[in-house]
């Protein structure tokens, strides 16, 4: 009769000896691959993204000096002109309203001597 | 000329040669191998813990700081990749007499004896396995740390990140469960 704790030790310690570092043929070539693999494709996702990158500067480019041509080249229309002018009247007599309440104002804080 | 070291090599790989990886595998292999085929059964989930322990390991190589022995650092890889397998495959099963094999009966058969022989070691092996799936993963992880890979108390409890003491009462408690399933494994004769 034995003790099931002595039995599990003889277990363990002939589990031990097993040598268990059988290593499949040529497992290291799958392990390489699967890195080069990944390292093309890495390469890949940088190459498409620079290949884009430059593709699109040029029409970028050439577009921005378009509209830089454009903007330059545009006269200000006659509406444009009245609606500029129609603000500098309304400025202008705001200045004059504001300049009459300040002397009427200074008047009544300070009222000039009449008998000059 | 002189072979390459562990760093040598490694400075090589992260310079940019994929290939200087390789002799790394022919190298630490065998040792990851060892490990996966104690926690996984099937050679298709051996190959699949080895393949992933050194894609994990090339991809993270710039972590490697250099302190410790390149094998160190890559069989805790191998560890953490390990135990990662055991929680996904959850299996948990409980086994009764009538489960074992010829080979596994003729085990308990010879118990007295000293035999060397392949097939009384794989039937240990094979009853160990048994006896390991009915532990949740963590205590199967100790078990197979503390008494099949021989690793200290104090490094299981740096690996999983439980004190020493924890891993030594969880250890006791495994063990005395792995007793019991063999007491009910095992014909009453023999005990």
């Amino acid at each position: 009769m034995r003790e099931s704790g002595d039995i599990l030790r003889k277990m363990l310690t002939e589990t031990r000896e097993i040598k268990l570092d059988k290593v499949p043929y040529a497992f290291e070539k799958r392990i390489m691959s699967h890195i080069q693999e990944t390292a093309e494709t890495d390469l890949n996702l940088w190459k498409l993204w620079s290949r884009a990158l430059f593709k699109a500067a040029i029409p970028c480019f050439s577009l921005m000096i378009l509209a830089a041509i454009w903007a330059s080249s545009q006269h200000p229309s006659p509406q444009t002109e009245r609606a500029s002018e129609t603000k500098n009247t309304i400025t202008v007599q705001a200045e004059t309203e504001n300049s009459n309440l300040e002397t009427i104002v200074m008047i009544a804080v300070d009222p000039p001597n009449i008998d000059d | 000329m002189s072979e390459p070291t562990d760093k040598d090599l490694i400075i090589e790989v992260l310079k940019g040669s994929p290939e200087s990886f390789e002799p790394l595998v022919v190298k630490y292999q065998p040792r990851v191998f060892a490990l996966a085929r104690r926690y996984a059964k099937r050679e298709n989930e051996v190959e699949d813990i080895v393949q992933t322990v050194f894609l994990k390991a090339y991809s993270k190589l710039s972590s490697y700081r250099g302190d410790a022995p390149f094998e160190h650092w890559l069989m805790r890889t191998a560890t953490y990749t390990c135990y990662d397998f055991l929680r996904k495959h959850q299996r948990n099963r409980e086994w009764n007499a009538s489960d074992l094999s010829e080979e596994e009966n003729d085990w308990f058969e010879n118990i007295g004896e000293e035999s060397k022989d392949k097939t009384n070691l794989k039937a240990a092996k094979s009853l160990v396995d048994k006896l390991l799936d009915e532990l949740k993963p963590q205590d199967r992880h100790i078990v197979i740390m503390l008494d099949l890979e021989e690793k200290s108390v104090k490094e299981i409890a740096e690996i999983t990140g439980l004190s020493e003491s924890n891993v030594k009462v969880k250890a006791y408690r495994a063990r005395e469960k792995m007793r019991l399933a063999i007491v009910r494994l095992n014909p009453e004769k023999y005990i």
